[in-house]
């Protein structure tokens, strides 16, 4: 009783005692943006607190077209002609080196390799392989840096997914869009820097949790705002039936005044982050009607991205809307797209797969490049893992499926500062293992903050006595991929 | 105590005129072992009269009047200790300076200065108890203290290198990378910088060996050449680095920090290579092992990163801040850039105010995007204001082009967007000739083709950038969609929608297909008094037509007195039991636990519909039902209706077999229409029955379907 009499009398509660102190040291922090290096040792972690690039940035914004459930790198990018030749014939011990198997393939007697069912060809002056599934990535494949020795630690879907979101394996650390967010803050104060989209495909589909666009430690303003499949991109935004702007104007001055009282009385933070919050929704009310509107988009912007672009929820409708979203100064948006896990059927599911993205993914890398948005807009393309170059279940002559691979995959870049019409690194033959300049999900992370101006030794947050990084205690830029 | 204080002085006397003797003669002594041990001592002796220095001054600031007496007597004691250990600290050092190689220059200057600082501190010393000479003393003291801080600097310039002080705060300016500097200079130098360059140096030449020049290193010190080209094991330099720690001639000595195996390995490297001072990465041959591990340290650094050099100051902070608002963002490029970034959001919110704004930074304005802004030309002339601009993004602005010649005078200007504008090739010339110039984007504008060929042919150095995408194939409409949502009330109107303008959606009822031909137009909204399955497909001028929409609209029909469920469904399908059947929700194919949905598969489903108290006619019943191939949930194998006057005197008047799939087919909730005649009993039984072997070609062959049940309707 006395101690919360206490409290009242402060206008304060250890807590926020404790935290106003952190804030007071945050003032004197401030001070010394007046003489701006005073303070700085010269590799502090505190740098990124002004929420500016470290450095000259090459990219200004993310747009991150993340293929759901891991796409077989042996249908889409990474040629291997000699699974066609032994194709039937038993993984070799050599190759496979003791590598651990997911219980849906582990108890398999054999491990038949198998060549891809659809036919490879070259493009472009940088000569790239492209399944012929992607007629229309195969056209731009000079603007893009394919990296075929991506590898990861985990063999299961939801851990790799959160390792390549997080950079951990466990779902409880700030996701990249988060850790952007936090070190570049918002371009435009309008909309949230960091927004989600989903879209399904016809595929064997893995599923995606908020989790994936988390915070993580890092304050609640940094999390990934999750779009709506439906006609209403942002729900619940639009003002209720009989009352106007100038309404909500003055209840949301009236809600200020009260929350203000309100933080007087018991000063906790939250109070004034819930304000600024409102303030935001009241501007995203005026900023998301004009992006989410599709109909005013001309009929040969309908037509290079697809006809599904003006259908809510598809992939092309969500890269359209990435398109605007970056546009507009969001500074990473992230889309899932859903049913790549071809455990089975290969050949009937992955060329929806590819139909349902490839059209449109080309279309955004066209168009970002003559509004002369390429440049500034980094584009990444790929999933969480590969696909095993042995059959999973039966192999019939119509038909196979694909195991979970960590060991190789392919992703690929565009845009910000990578070197366009480039492949990077090589796996073997069998496209099993890597041979030449592998790329740890951790190097990937690395890459990406020094793509957008940060070091990713310095972008830090203290969290449980120690400071987190993307990248924790790994990761190297990967040189060979920057223009 | 009288007497002490008198054989100080005298010592310190004696010490005043050796080291004046010292000071010209010391290259005729050779120095004894013992004083040799006294030199090494100058380290510490040197931080007595330091620190004696700093407590006299702060002493006398402090000082009172009342006290004057006990302060003067303790400013002698510090006076005396002071001036001893000085004089002391010259003399070792003079013995120190006899044993090791130092930088002659700096040398010089710490000796002289380290002498004159002994000599003040004795005339202080002396003067102090001269009452009248108050003044003299006092600017000896400040000469003392001016002395003492040159002293203590060229001595650490002497021990820690000439840098050694502001290397935290001096850049270097000039960034190394393998590209443009040699092999020795990305990657050997730093290393010897790191760990030899503190000891031989010019100031501090130990064993005559000075490194930090490329010359002298390769001059050598007193032993001869630190190495023999080509032979590693051979060479001085590394043999001192393989020396036992307690050997003299390790190097770095014990204490110092020492080299890692990697650096060893690849100074050896570079020996092995021969030891070239000039070549650069590329010249190197490839099996060689100095490239590859250069190579290896060139890959595990992010390239410096390339920034912008600018001349202009930076704005002030506070300007900076207020320029942000909602709509415009202005931020320096990096941290500590001077060089500013301007964006404008939200059309409807653009003033041209905010534009005119901006001269406050018109000089570090370097990227300015006013994409979609309400921007004209006559804006421009605000836009020529800022002659650092890099940068222009004018996409989808109102601008129609005359306005670009004001631009003319940007030289810095490397980019301009002017997609989606009004645009003319005539208008383009003003600024095609500017010097920086590098990219325009004229997607979308009114320039043709043959204009943007001729253009790039007379200016050959800037990219003018088109449209990216010409495909002249013909694409698929996407389907037409159903606007309502859920069970439709009778009569309600039924509204078919394309989200593309300009499209014609055909439909038929009959379950026949529609295509260009066939079928009704879609022009007013539809209404249906009882559950209908419509098919629709989309066209529009140079589009194929949308595939066929198939989709059933659930009409709500009858309400009966009461419907009751007869058999149980399988505990994981419950939903909400008997009150699911007319809760009018519909459920979702693919999410079975919802509680619209009551899922059988063991034992048929059984419903009964009571109109008990009231009459009413029935023609049809429809069972609303999910098709989920996948996940084993098929139409029922058979439907019976049995019909009565009361639950238990109930007759067969309806029995049928609906179609089943014959392969994969798409999950959806589908309406299973069972047509009867026109009677009015007052109670009705229905039974579906779930398949009870699986197809051959379903992957559950031969085992039980399931019937997912969700909405019941009478009409």
């Amino acid at each position: 009783m006395e101690n919360e009499f206490i409290n009242q009398r402060f206008h304060i509660t250890r807590r926020h005692f404790l935290g106003k102190m952190s804030l007071g040291l945050g003032s004197v922090a401030l001070g010394s943006l007046l003489i701006p290096d005073l303070f700085k040792s010269g590799d502090d972690g505190l740098s990124q607190l002004t929420g500016l690039p470290h450095f000259a940035p090459k990219a200004k914004r993310i747009i991150y077209l993340f293929q759901n459930g891991a796409p077989s790198q042996l249908e889409s990018f990474d040629y291997k002609p000699l699974l066609n030749k032994m194709t039937g014939q038993d993984l070799p011990a050599s190759i496979r080196q003791g590598q651990r198997l997911t219980g849906m393939t582990s108890n398999q007697a054999k491990f038949p390799l198998v060549g891809s069912h659809f036919s490879f060809k070259q493009y472009g002056k940088s000569g790239a392989w492209v399944s012929e599934i992607f007629p229309n990535i195969a056209k731009i494949v000079d603007d893009i840096c394919f990296i075929k020795t991506m590898h990861t630690e985990a063999i299961n879907h939801d851990p790799a997914l959160t390792f390549m979101q997080s950079g951990a394996q466990q779902g409880n650390r700030p996701s990249m869009g988060a850790w952007l967010s936090y070190g570049l803050g918002s371009e435009n104060k309008n909309l949230p820097a960091y927004c989600v989209l989903l879209s399904r495909g016809r595929g064997n589909g893995q599923g995606v949790y908020s989790k994936l666009w988390s915070n993580g430690f890092l304050d609640s303003i940094h999390q990934g705002v999750q779009f709506s499949s439906s006609e209403e991109r942002v729900l619940y935004l639009k003002d209720p039936a009989g009352r106007d702007r100038q309404d909500t104007r003055k209840m949301l001055d009236n809600l200020a005044q009260l929350n203000d009282l309100n933080y007087t009385d018991f000063g906790d933070p939250e109070i004034q982050a819930r304000v600024q919050q409102y303030e935001m929704a009241y501007r995203m009310q005026a900023a998301v009607p004009e992006l989410s509107d599709l109909s005013q988009e001309p009929d040969h912007i309908i037509k290079m991205y697809g006809a599904d672009c003006l259908v809510p929820g598809t992939y092309a409708s969500n890269c359209l809307l990435a398109r605007k979203l970056s546009e507009s100064g969001v500074r990473f948006v992230q889309l899932y797209h859903q049913g790549w896990d071809q455990h089975g059927n290969m050949v009937g599911e992955m060329p929806l797969q590819a139909e349902d993205v490839d059209r449109a993914t080309a279309a955004l890398i066209m168009d970002l490049k003559q509004r002369g948005l390429l440049d500034e807009t980094l584009v990444i393309w790929g999933g969480e893992f590969g696909r095993t170059n042995y059959c999973q279940g039966n192999l019939s002559k119509e038909n196979y499926g694909r195991d979970h691979h960590p060991r190789s995959y392919t992703i690929w870049m565009a845009g910000g500062g990578v070197k366009p019409g480039t492949v990077y690194g090589e796996t073997d033959e069998f496209g099993y293992n890597i041979v030449r300049d592998p790329v740890h999900v951790n190097d990937f992370h690395a890459t990406v903050l020094h793509l957008m101006g940060l070091n990713h030794e310095q972008l830090t947050f203290k969290h449980l006595g120690r400071r987190y990084r993307l990248t924790d205690v790994a990761g190297k830029v990967v040189n060979g991929i920057l223009a | 105590m009288e007497r002490l204080s008198r054989v100080v002085l005298n010592l310190i006397f004696c010490i005043q005129v050796f080291l004046l003797f010292l000071l010209f003669a010391e290259n005729r002594i050779d120095l004894p072992a013992w004083l040799q041990v006294a030199g090494r001592m100058h380290p510490l002796v040197l931080h007595l009269p330091i620190g004696a220095i700093v407590f006299l001054v702060v002493l006398m600031l402090v000082q009172k009047d009342n006290d004057k007496v006990v302060t003067h007597h303790v400013i002698h004691i510090g006076l005396l200790l002071t001036s001893l250990s000085a004089s002391a600290a010259a003399l070792f050092g003079f013995f120190l300076s006899l044993q090791s190689d130092y930088g002659p220059e700096v040398l010089a200057r710490h000796k002289i200065s380290g002498v004159l600082l002994s000599f003040l501190c004795y005339a202080a010393l002396l003067l102090h108890n001269a009452a009248k000479k108050k003044s003299i003393f006092f600017g000896i003291g400040i000469l003392s203290c001016l002395v003492l801080v040159f002293t203590g600097h060229t001595g650490a310039v002497l021990t820690h290198g000439d840098n050694f002080l502001l290397a935290p705060i001096s850049k270097s300016k000039i960034v190394l990378t393998a590209d443009n500097a040699s092999v020795y200079k990305y990657a050997v130098e730093p290393i010897l910088e790191r760990k030899c360059f503190t000891c031989h140096n010019e100031s501090k030449a130990k064993g005559g060996l000075i490194m930090t020049s490329v010359d002298k290193f390769k001059a050598g010190g007193e032993n001869g050449k630190p190495w023999v080209e080509g032979d590693p094991s051979a060479s001085r330099m590394i043999k001192a680095f393989y020396l036992p720690l307690s050997e003299e001639a390790h190097m770095p000595p014990d204490g110092k920090p020492q080299l890692t195996r990697i650096e060893i390995a690849a100074l050896k490297a570079w020996i092995k290579s021969g030891a070239d001072f000039e070549k650069k990465l590329s010249q190197f041959d490839d099996g060689d092992s100095l490239k590859s591990m250069v190579a290896a340290i060139v890959a595990a650094q992010p390239p410096p990163p390339v920034e912008e050099q600018y001349t202009f100051e930076a704005a002030s902070e506070y300007v900076v801040k207020n320029l942000n608002t909602p709509f415009r963002t202005v931020l320096p490029l990096y941290q500590n850039s001077p060089a500013l970034q301007v964006d404008f959001f939200v059309r409807k919110s653009f003033e041209k105010k905010a534009l005119d704004e901006l001269s406050v930074i018109k000089d570090q304005l370097v990227v300015l995007n006013l994409s979609k802004m309400p921007v004209e030309d006559k804006d421009l002339s605000t836009i020529k204001l800022f002659v650092n601009l890099e940068y222009l993004n004018l996409n989808f602005s109102a601008i129609k082009g005359d306005g670009l010649a004001e631009l003319g005078g940007l030289k810095n200007l490397k980019s301009i967007a002017l997609a989606g504008t009004a645009i003319g090739a005539g208008s383009l010339g003003y600024i095609l000739s500017l010097p920086n110039l590098r990219d325009v984007f004229v997607w979308s504008t009114k320039i043709s083709d043959t204009q943007l060929d001729s253009l790039s042919t007379l200016y050959p150095k800037v990219s003018i950038i088109n449209s990216q995408f010409n495909d002249e194939s013909i694409l698929k409409l996407s389907k037409p969609i159903l606007d309502n949502e859920g069970v439709v009330q009778s009569n309600a109107d039924i509204r078919l929608k394309h989200p593309m303008p300009g499209v014609a959606i055909r439909y038929t009822l009959d379950g026949s297909e529609p295509d260009t031909l066939k079928g009704l137009v879609y022009d007013h909204p539809l209404k249906f008094s009882e559950t209908t399955v419509i098919k629709a497909r989309a066209c529009k001028e140079s589009w194929y037509c949308s595939g066929v929409y198939e989709v059933t609209c659930f009409v709500a029909g009858l309400n009966p007195t009461q419907v009751e469920l007869l058999t149980q469904p399988d505990p994981r399908y419950r939903g909400q039991g008997q009150a699911s059947l007319v809760d009018r929700r519909k459920g979702v194919p693919d999410v079975l636990q919802e509680p619209s949905w009551l899922g059988y598969r063991n034992e048929p489903f059984v419903a009964g519909i009571s109109f008990a108290g009231q009459t009413a006619t029935v023609k049809q019943i429809v069972l609303s039902y999910g098709k989920n191939i996948g996940a084993f949930c098929f139409p029922p194998e058979e439907v019976e209706v049995w019909a009565g006057e009361n639950k238990n005197e109930l007759r067969l008047i309806k029995r049928l077999k609906p179609d089943q799939p014959a392969g994969n087919e798409p999950q959806g909730v589908r309406a299973l229409f069972i047509p009867l005649e026109p009677a009015s009993y007052s109670y009705y039984k229905v039974v579906a029955k779930p398949v009870a072997k699986l197809p051959a070609w379903h992957n559950g062959k031969g085992q039980k379907g399931w019937v997912f049940i969700d909405e019941i309707f009478v009409y």
